[in-house]
């Protein structure tokens, strides 16, 4: 039981990050791909309509978090308090940025909420990233299953650790890089004309550097930060499947882009997300704030979960939910499949 | 909680109300002006009359900032649960951990990918889909007032819960949780607050128009709404909304309700102040001027009835703010009443077809827009301060809840980040509805669409 709400909270912060990754990557390279303030509200209504319901699965991820971990959340949320902060307030200045850009027709408003967009964007990728990077390495947690922690101590990954070392860093730069190949690979599928030949070839530029990153970053997380996990990963059966999909996500995404084959290429770059993501948290598993102090603080999933009828009860409506979503999606995606077009899809209601 | 200012739980306490105040100023109009929405759609498919249509796209634009307002400052409330109340977390997460989710599974969803069809849709959907979104939204933002008002029902009277062996909450009952009656009582009352505010404010665009002998077609539709359902909904959060909820305080947090009228002496024809400044050293109210009796009709149904005072419990029950709380309350109960008062009479004028003409009335209604929101805010002050200073109402301290190891200067910083953060939002916010209003709503394009709407919209879109 507490196994499957693991996969299923770690599933929803998947399905966030494939989903909202492509607007942190279209948003990066927004000033990047588009020059003409026609060509930025194409980029703009290709992330669009959609931008808050994206979000919503970080809401949807963080209320199931509280419901079937509660003493992960307080004790995660509260160490990470700054960098949370700073989520917070780039997430208040990009969704901003999206829903008044298009507000008025002036070259100075415009302007400004363009780079507004995508500061907000570049942040968020780095500081999600490095979250990703703290959660490999593990945190300074102590006996009472707390901590607090400050951007930078020593940048070293042992011990009394930071939010920023070496190695959250270099994660930080993979993942933004990262994001923003997968964004450029989605504009490619969502726009035409200037915007889609721009974003092509970043596609390109940008994979093509994801690659040395990916084998940089594998051998800094497995043999460097955290070589004790390398053995029972390749015996745990559990993350087989990610391994696969990752397999499956690189030839997809290289014969994508090398015939062009957009949409193949789009499937391999969120395949590749999957992947990467359902790897690392079966790997980690049962651990899911690792200490750096003392691997017995570390919190397990069966240490954080909540009462078993709560888990029950949460058992019931969330396939409800979840289904209800689901639809939604369908239902949206239908809508808005096919290229934007600027004419029709205008972000504001005129 | 003491009143030292270098206790870090009075900073999360003032960052969460702060962020929370502010927040709700923005979900409060989009719950009333919902509906709306709602009903202009569906009189426009009936009649076939574009006024409505036009009235409807006008509103959608002023609801889709306010909606992206809210949105964007309603992501922190969740994440400070986790950030400045991990102790809370801890311990009731269990529980209310539910309803935080299903709001995100239910109701978030539903309401993000309705909105984002009935503003940008309404060429692709069609007027019988687009009514759909329109319902979906009002759903959508209903609903997830209920899952919070739930939550904070918990808060003031839990129910459905057993505490574990470690002592923190788990939940036992799913139905009991989700249908405590304090819950139906508090969404019922707030939702027709949040109806108060959406309808104070449709008036008052009305009014203005009117005043300024523009748009006479759509300040009428404006003005006749806004006044309907402005006395319909202030009666309503009077009685039985607010009536049901002073009995329910008064049976649940006696010493809440004490607090609340400054009473420290309890007694029999206990009265409602209408002045008073509660002076809690000397242990009484000041200048006092009082109904007799009313309070122990209210709270209790008879004038005899028993009200009991705050001497009668410790000082250490008692709410840790109450002069705040004591102005709170009464600054609701008065301006519910002036609301109730104000739209009787405008709604008279209506009927009488006077409303347009009486310009000193337009001019009340056109500057009685904020007061609604203040009702609002101080009604949600009164219940949480009220509930001090207990987090979980009998279980749990607020002093328990905040996080220990996030320092008071941690807090003050992200405090500040905040106020500049959301005086920006304000100025953006007032900038752009503004505009709008100024703008008004462009009844030159109803022509242009009985003529050919798609291609006219197209027209106007490209240039």
């Amino acid at each position: 039981m507490i196994a499957a709400w693991y996969v299923i909270v770690s599933a929803m912060l998947m399905i966030y990050v494939v989903l909202d990754g492509r607007n942190f990557g279209a948003g990066m390279l927004h000033e990047f791909v588009a020059k003409t303030p026609e060509e930025r509200r194409q980029v703009i209504a290709a992330i669009g309509p959609l931008w808050s319901w994206h979000e919503v699965w970080l809401v949807g991820f963080g209320g199931t978090l509280l419901a079937v971990f509660p003493k992960l959340m307080a004790s995660a949320f509260a160490g990470y308090y700054l960098a949370l902060f700073l989520i917070l307030w780039c997430f208040i200045l990009r969704g901003v940025s999206i829903e008044v850009g298009g507000h008025i027709n002036d070259r100075l408003w415009q302007g400004f909420w363009d780079f507004v967009f995508v500061v907000s964007n570049f942040v968020l990728a780095i500081l999600f990233g490095a979250a990703a990077g703290n959660l490999a390495r593990g945190v300074p947690l102590g006996a009472d299953g707390n901590f607090s922690m400050a951007f930078f101590t020593n940048f070293g990954v042992r011990g009394h650790v930071g939010l920023l070392d070496w190695y959250t860093v270099s994660v930080a730069i993979f993942t933004a890089v990262l994001l923003a190949a997968h964004g450029a690979t989605y504009l490619t599928l969502k726009t035409e004309g200037p915007v889609h030949d721009r974003s092509a070839t970043w596609a390109k530029c940008l994979w093509t550097a994801v690659a040395p990153l990916l084998v940089l970053i594998s051998i800094e997380s497995w043999v460097v930060v955290r070589p004790h996990l390398r053995v029972p990963a390749i015996h745990n059966a559990a993350c087989w499947p990610g391994l696969l999909v990752i397999a499956i996500s690189i030839i997809t995404l290289i014969s994508g882009l090398l015939s062009s084959a957009e949409r193949r290429a789009f499937v391999g770059s969120n395949l590749l997300l999957m992947g990467l993501m359902a790897t690392g948290a079966a790997a980690i598993f049962p651990v899911m704030l690792y200490s750096t102090l003392a691997p017995e603080n570390s919190l397990t999933a069966y240490t954080v979960a909540a009462s078993r009828s709560a888990l029950l009860i949460a058992s019931i409506w969330w396939p409800v939910g979840f289904a209800l979503a689901t639809t939604y999606f369908a239902f949206i995606s239908r809508r808005y499949a096919g290229r934007v077009c600027v004419k029709r899809d205008n972000q504001g209601s005129y | 909680m003491n009143s030292n200012l270098s206790d870090p739980a009075f900073w999360s306490r003032f960052q969460f109300g702060f962020t929370v105040i502010y927040h709700y100023l923005f979900p409060q109009l989009t719950t009333g002006l919902a509906w709306f929405l709602v009903y202009w759609k569906w009189r426009a498919l009936r009649t076939g009359d574009e006024r409505y249509n036009v009235a409807a796209r006008f509103w959608a634009k002023i609801f889709a900032v306010n909606f992206a307002i809210g949105v964007v400052t309603g992501i922190p409330m969740e994440f400070q649960f986790g950030t400045n109340w991990a102790g809370f977390s801890r311990y009731a997460g269990g529980v209310i951990g539910q309803t935080l989710a299903m709001e995100g599974m239910f109701a978030f969803f539903l309401e993000s990918a309705f909105i984002g069809a009935f503003i940008w849709g309404e060429k692709r959907l069609g007027p019988r889909f687009h009514l759909l979104a329109a319902v979906g939204v009002a759903l959508g933002s209903w609903l997830s007032g209920y899952f919070i008002l739930v939550t904070n029902a918990f808060m003031q009277h839990p129910v459905g819960y057993t505490v574990g062996a470690d002592g923190l909450l788990g939940i036992s009952s799913l139905s009991a949780y989700l249908l405590n009656a304090w819950a139906w009582v508090e969404f019922a009352h707030n939702q027709m607050a949040a109806l108060v505010t959406g309808s104070f404010v449709v008036a008052a665009v009305g009014a203005l128009y009117a005043l300024r002998q523009m748009h006479p077609n759509q300040s009428q539709l404006y003005l006749r709404a806004g006044t309907c359902v402005g006395l319909v909904a202030s009666l309503l959060v009077a009685f039985p909304t607010g009536d049901q909820q002073a009995k329910m305080v008064g049976r649940h947090q006696p010493v809440t309700l004490a607090a609340m009228e400054g009473r420290f002496e309890g007694g029999s024809m206990a009265g409602v102040a209408m002045i008073g400044q509660p002076n809690v050293a000397a242990r009484r109210l000041d200048n006092p001027i009082e109904v007799p009796g009313a309070l122990s009709f209210l709270a209790y149904g008879t004038f005899q009835s028993y009200v009991h005072g705050l001497n009668e419990y410790p000082a250490d029950a008692w709410p840790d703010n109450i002069e705040l709380l004591y102005y709170s309350f009464h600054l609701m109960i008065t301006l519910g009443t002036i609301f109730i008062l104000l739209m009787a009479y405008a709604s008279y004028q209506n009927w009488r077809g006077r409303l347009e003409s009486n310009t000193w009335l337009l001019w009340v209604l056109m500057l009685a827009f904020p007061f609604p929101y203040i009702a609002n805010t101080v009604g949600w002050m009164t219940a949480e301060l009220g509930r001090q200073p207990w987090l979980v109402y009998g279980l749990f301290h607020t002093d328990d809840g905040y996080s220990k190891v996030v320092s008071s200067g941690n807090t003050i910083f992200t405090l500040i980040g905040f106020i500049g953060l959301y005086f920006v939002l304000g100025l953006l916010f007032l900038f752009l509805v503004g505009r709008e209003i100024a703008h008004g709503p462009d009844e030159k394009a109803a022509v242009d669409t009985r003529a050919g709407m798609a291609t006219a919209e197209e027209k106007e879109q490209v240039a």
